[in-house]
């Protein structure tokens, strides 16, 4: 589905991306995984097409044609969702804008403001309030129904655990998995390494801007060696 | 209040109805393309003449004003994709391009058309004063608030309830992510500059019936312009109104009351609004 291949990511003359390269198959639910400032963001951002960071080099190909050097909306045409760090929400639309904006709200084919709205039941609750009278929760339900609007067959999310209580990091791991059982794949930047462990089938781990460990999720989470060098859990 | 009565108060009132015409367009691009566009009061001034043209030999002020509009509207296609386009991003040399546009415009304004006053020709009915309230007052200044008030409405509901409005307070908010979620912003950037670009046509026909038209009025509709956006907060509809009806009824208090302060009755409020907050009295962080 996404192959992202020996990519250099820079900000300014910052070498951020040093040769990272990822693969995320069909329905499959893969974790980025590192400490703060190795490139994971970056990664997301290079991938979307969103500047900063400059890609100077490397391949990103998804549905086996290639897409670096696109701009952000045609990526997201192709089938690329976006779940953004810090949800990056609209302040001036209500809920439901966030949805039709994207997709007219007359539309009926694959995701719907009503299915949204059935997936995510709170959202449909809120539907008048602005983007900044939600709670951490509902913005973060809103990022990812937004995302889905466009119909994606991968998402990328960027942190979504972030800031949230630990009954919602629950609640969004169900989604996840519901997302994936619907056929989505899903790149998945965490900081939460036993949220990212809960929901991914494989997990890369990321140290300054390379791909320096790849496991399947079960295999990870029983390798204490590997998680304390890379990631500094005891 | 010693010769402040009625009259200067309504004068006041269709001056702002102006300024919010010209303002609004302004704003629009202020606050999606962050484009400080100097050339707007060349675009008012453009528009002007084009009515001014049209209506003389057609002999219709709708055509004039539409005509205005479109010519406008097509300039600022150009000066977006023509110029614009090579600058994105670089904000410092946007204001100097359209600063030099507004430059090259007002000079060739004044090759075409001299340096001699005109007017655009008001429609018959449109002519004249009515009375009320014990008073006569000009009936075409009572259009300008009419218009002022309807352009409102419109570009409230444009903005509010249709999703080419949703889509620019999304671009507002953050270009960034919209343009991720699949929007081709560069065109809504495009069509918002063409609209706002109209307005100042708008502007211009209108204003050229009651300021006239002549070299500066371009410079002086731009400062007002600037501090009706200033005041009000960049990209807000809302304060695109409320400043315009500050600026307007501060202009005419001021000539009326402290004719040798009237620059700064508008400009000092403005520092002082600006010193408590500096985004404007609706602005928001981006």
């Amino acid at each position: 589905m996404l192959e992202v291949a020996d990519i250099h990511s820079f900000y300014g003359e910052a070498h951020v991306l040093q040769g990272a390269s990822l693969t995320v198959g069909k329905s499959e639910v893969v974790a980025l995984l590192g400490r703060n400032g190795m490139g994971k963001t970056t990664l997301i951002r290079s991938v979307m097409g969103v500047s900063p960071p400059n890609v100077r080099s490397g391949q990103v190909t998804f549905k086996g044609e290639a897409i670096l050097g696109l701009a952000p909306h045609l990526i997201a045409k192709r089938g690329v969702g976006y779940v953004p760090q810090g949800r990056r929400l609209f302040p001036s639309l209500t809920v439901t804008e966030h949805l039709t904006v994207l997709k007219p709200a007359a539309a009926t084919h694959g995701w719907t403001v009503a299915k949204a709205f059935e997936f995510f039941p709170r959202l449909g609750e809120r539907r008048y309030h602005r983007g900044n009278q939600l709670s951490g929760g509902e913005r973060q339900m809103l990022a990812v129904a937004r995302a889905l609007m466009i119909d994606p067959e991968l998402i990328l999310m960027d942190e979504p655990s972030e800031g949230l209580a630990p009954v919602m990091v629950q609640h969004l791991e169900g989604i996840i998995a519901e997302l994936k059982a619907a056929g989505l794949s899903i790149l998945l930047v965490e900081q939460n390494l036993y949220s990212a462990l809960a929901v991914a089938d494989r997990v890369y781990i990321l140290e300054t801007g390379r791909v320096v460990h790849e496991a399947s999720a079960a295999a990870i989470g029983a390798d204490p060696e590997t998680l304390t060098q890379f990631l500094g859990v005891h | 209040m010693s010769g402040l009565n009625a009259f200067q108060l309504l004068n006041g009132l269709t001056f702002a109805a102006l300024l919010f015409i010209v303002a609004s367009g302004f704003t629009l691009i202020f606050g999606l393309l962050r484009i400080v566009n100097l050339a707007h009061g060349a675009l008012y001034l453009l528009g002007g003449y084009a009515a001014y043209a049209t209506a003389s030999a057609s002999g219709s002020f709708l055509a004039g004003m539409l005509a205005a509009m479109l010519a406008v509207a097509v300039m600022g296609l150009v000066l977006d994709q023509g110029l614009l386009r090579f600058v994105r991003g670089h904000e410092l040399r946007q204001v100097l391009l359209t600063l030099g546009v507004g430059l090259v415009l007002n000079d060739m304004m004044l090759v075409v058309f001299g340096g001699d006053t005109y007017t655009v020709p008001a429609p018959e009915f449109l002519r004249g004063a009515l009375r009320f309230a014990g008073m006569f007052y000009p009936k075409y200044r009572l259009f300008v608030l009419v218009l002022g008030i309807v352009i409102f409405i419109l570009l409230w509901l444009l903005l509010n309830r249709t999703r080419l409005g949703a889509l620019i307070r999304a671009g507002v908010d953050d270009p960034e992510t919209i343009e991720a979620m699949g929007i081709n912003i560069r065109r809504i950037f495009l069509l918002t500059f063409m609209l706002g670009a109209a307005l100042a046509g708008l502007g211009g026909a209108v204003g050229g019936a009651f300021l006239t038209l002549y070299p500066s009025a371009d410079a002086e509709i731009l400062v007002f312009s600037l501090a009706v956006v200033i005041i009000g907060g960049r990209g807000s509809l809302v304060g695109a109104a409320v400043g315009a009806l500050m600026v307007g009824m501060l202009n005419t208090v001021g000539q009326v009351m402290f004719p040798e302060f009237a620059y700064f009755v508008i400009f000092g409020p403005m520092a002082a609004i600006l010193a408590f907050r500096p985004l404007g009295l609706f602005g928001r962080t981006a």
